[in-house]
Parts: structure tokens; sequence; C-alpha cells
């Protein structure tokens, strides 16, 4: 099964970074499907298309793979041969060229495959939003969902298999994407809290990335115009030394800005003094 | 004569009556003392100190005994806490100073892992997602109570981590349930 990165860059790398969420789903849609949960959160049609949506990012990623190995030599030795600050150097000239070609193949690749992302995304987004309105907003008053996150039906396994929550902002989806694909491996299966803030975490970010694969397409049309400048000079320029190393980062997985995540300490469940008065 | 010794006599009731009131307002600390809050570190004597002094007359003192006892209570944080202040509750709604429902989201906001800020009655959509702010600040002072009622008051660290990430998965899920719900109407 494929998984695949994501993270958070400025400019074209934070877009890029963004856009191969969908790949992540991958194993969510595999995990969904082997448990029936009482409530429907995750219906066989929400799983088809957020199927399908990790698809769409996993062809995606694989078109972007080879022209990202390129970059990351070009830029290898560009940097070996010592060509910055020597940009008057025929050979830099013809290495500069060759790495802001392979940059032009980046974006044509992403052009290519954004529209049916955002399709699949916007989808699944759309499908996720009438089931957590409907099970979640309208079946759910703010205590039974509280009651419902707090896994009140199955006490100490419950408190065992929620999720760690870091917070959505500044984090690699794969991470988060893993750690549910884990819970569910070794429990063998979820429970209701569990799910809802599955289906919460994805959601949110569905959102997220639809607003970004709509800026990312603007964006592409302004970088390859702008690229297409610099091959006339034969200059790489900051940007597209930002675009490499963040390339290089979203696929070889470096650790960018990894939340401290809250989690229980650790020992036996003592639930204690029980009060009268308890809710 | 007789006026003038009815005007000095006036004058003389009026100086005793003057100085019998300013005695007896100096002399009335009872009232003072009676609701005096509850010093020192033993828990125990200080809630037996309480309960004497809301069951005479100082009733409407109610939060500021309690807040004081929850003081107090820091200064030796142990499990048996939580039995104390549940038998005070329970005790003041006996003695009518609380009702029922009131002892109980009492207890619960310090020494419950559940959220009284989030009792409702109607669906996610129709009455939290229109007040989605407010809720989530009453949570977070609640979550700063149950953080000296659970950690700094019982020493009950795990229910307090679970109390703590069931606020964060709280805002998660109504974040993105009240972004499902759609526009407030």
């Amino acid at each position: 099964m494929k998984t695949a990165i994501m993270c958070e860059r400025k400019g074209t790398q934070q877009f890029l970074g963004m856009l191969l969420v969908g790949c992540l789903l991958l194993p969510v849609a595999a995990y969904s499907s082997s448990t029936a949960p009482t409530i429907k959160l995750f219906p066989t049609t929400v799983l088809e298309e957020i199927k399908h949506t990790g698809n769409v990012a996993a062809e995606m990623e694989s078109g972007l793979q080879g022209v990202i190995s390129q970059l990351d030599e070009q830029q290898k030795l560009y940097l070996e041969s010592k060509c910055e600050g020597n940009e008057g150097d025929p050979g830099c000239e013809r290495i500069a060229r060759q790495l802001g070609k392979s940059y032009l193949d980046m974006l044509n690749v992403m052009a290519d495959k954004l529209p049916e992302m955002e399709t699949a995304v916007n989808a699944t987004s759309s499908s996720l939003e009438k089931r957590i309105r409907k099970e979640l907003g309208q079946k759910k008053t703010s205590w039974t969902l509280q009651e419902l996150l707090i896994g009140e039906e199955s006490g100490q396994a419950a408190a065992a298999s929620q999720p760690s929550l870091r917070g959505r902002s500044g984090m690699r989806l794969s991470d988060r994407f893993s750690q549910y694909y884990k819970l569910v491996a070794r429990s063998g299966g979820k429970t209701n809290s569990s799910l809802a803030v599955i289906a919460s975490d994805i959601y949110l970010d569905m959102q997220e990335t639809s607003s970004l694969i709509a800026r990312t397409r603007e964006e592409i049309a302004r970088a390859t115009l702008m690229e297409q400048l610099n091959q006339s000079f034969g200059t790489i320029t900051p940007e597209m030394q930002e675009v490499v190393a963040g390339v290089k980062a979203i696929l070889f997985g470096e650790e960018l800005d990894v939340i401290p995540m809250a989690i229980p300490p650790a020992g036996p469940v003592d639930y204690g003094y029980e009060s009268a008065l308890q809710m | 004569m007789n006026a003038s010794m009815k005007i000095k006599l006036t004058g003389l009731v009026t100086v005793v009556a003057i100085t019998l009131s300013l005695a007896a307002c100096s002399s009335n600390p009872a009232q003072k003392t009676a609701c005096s809050l509850p010093e020192g570190t033993n828990l125990e004597r200080a809630i037996s100190a309480a309960r004497f002094d809301l069951e005479t007359g100082c009733e409407y003192e109610f939060d500021a005994y309690f807040q004081r006892l929850l003081t107090i209570a820091e200064g030796d944080p142990k499990k048996e806490n939580k039995a104390s202040f549940s038998d005070f509750l329970l005790w003041a709604n006996d003695a009518g100073l609380l009702s029922k429902r009131q002892a109980r989201e009492t207890y619960n906001r310090y020494f419950g892992i559940k959220y009284v800020s989030l009792i409702s009655d109607y669906s996610v959509c129709a009455q939290t997602c229109p007040q989605q702010s407010d809720v989530m600040r009453d949570m977070n002072r609640e979550l700063g109570d149950k953080e000296q009622g659970l950690l700094k008051i019982s020493a009950d660290r795990l229910n307090y981590t679970r109390a703590s990430n069931l606020y964060q998965e709280t805002e998660l899920v109504l974040e993105a349930t009240c972004e499902a719900c759609g526009p407030i109407e």
C-alpha cells in the first residue's frame, strides 16, 4: 500500500506538499472497510470516494517521483560544481537550464493531474460533509457528542484506542494517517469515538486541500511563466532552490514542524473514587 | 427653667442613645466572625467550619467558602479529596444550599472528565454551532477548573489527561461538524 507525504512549506512546494494528501487516504480506505460502525460516517460510497482520491493522488505522486529525483540529482551536481556565485560559467549555465527544465516538467505534471484531483477531493469532502452533518450535527447534542468521544461504551478499551491528536496546523498528514492506521491495525477495529475524530480530521484536511488546489492551479500558471523567463537567462532562482529543497523534504520524509502530542501517562488505568454526583 | 431642664434631658438622652448605638456597632463583630472563611491547612477541619457557618446564616457566601476549600485542598493533594468535596456538595444539597443539579454540575466541573459546559438539549447544528466560540471558551475555563480539581487537588493526572484530550477532540470534531452544518441562518 502506498502512502505519500505532505508538508507545509512556503510558496509552491507548500501547494505541492498539500496535494499529495490524497495518497494518504489509501490506508484509511483499507482499514475503514474492515469494521461496521454504529454511527455511519464511512459508508461504502464515502470509502469508494476516498479510495479513488487516494488513487488519483498516488498517480500524481508516481508521475512526480521521477522528475523530483532528477531535480535532486541536478541540484546536487549544481552545488558540487560550485556553481553558486558562478552563474556566468557555461557549464553551470547548462546545469541551471536542465534544472529549470525539470522544474517545468514538475509543474506540468501537477497541472495535468490537478483538475482530476480537485474533482476527487471535492466529491469526498462533500460526501463526508453530509455524513458528519447528519450523524454528528443533527443526531447528537453537544453532551451526547462528548459521550461518544469519551468512548463511554467501551471504558478502558476506548481510552486505550483514542487517536492522539496533534492539531492540524503544521503537521504532516502522512504521520497522522500512519498513526490512525497503526491504531486500527493494533486494535483490529475502531470505536465510534475514533471514527468521529478521524472523519473530522479527514474532512477538515479535505477542505483545506480543496482550497489549496484552487490556489495551486493559479500559482502554476505564474510559476510556469516565471520559469520560462528564467530559462532564457539560465539562472537558478532562490524560489527554485527552495522548491527543490521542499520537494526533497516531501519525498524523503524529513521531519518538519512536528508538534509534541499529549499522551496519557503510562501505567494501569485507575478508575478510583466514584462520586454519587458523577455524571 | 423647666424648659431648660427638658432641653438638657433631651440632649442627654440623645447622647446616651448615640453612645449606645456606637457601642452596639462596635460590639457586633459576631456576624463578621460567623462568616469568616476557614483558615489553616486541614481540609476536614475547614469543611466542618464551613458547614457550621453555612448553616448559621452565611449561606449567601457559599461560593467564597467553596473556593476557599479548594484552595486549602491544594495544599495537600490526594485522591481522597474528591470524596471530601463530593460529601460536602451532597451535604449542601441536603441543607438546601444547592439544588441537586447545581451540586452535580459543581462536582463535575472540578472533578469529572466530562464538560458541564457541553450540557444541552438540542442538536449540535441547532444549539452548539451558533455559539461555538462561546462554548469553546467555557470549556477552556472548565479545563482550568479541572486542572485545579483533578490535578492540583486530587493528584489524578490520568483523568486530567483524559479531560484534556477530550477538550482537544471536542474542539476538532466541533470545528468539523459546525463546518458541515453550514453557515448559521
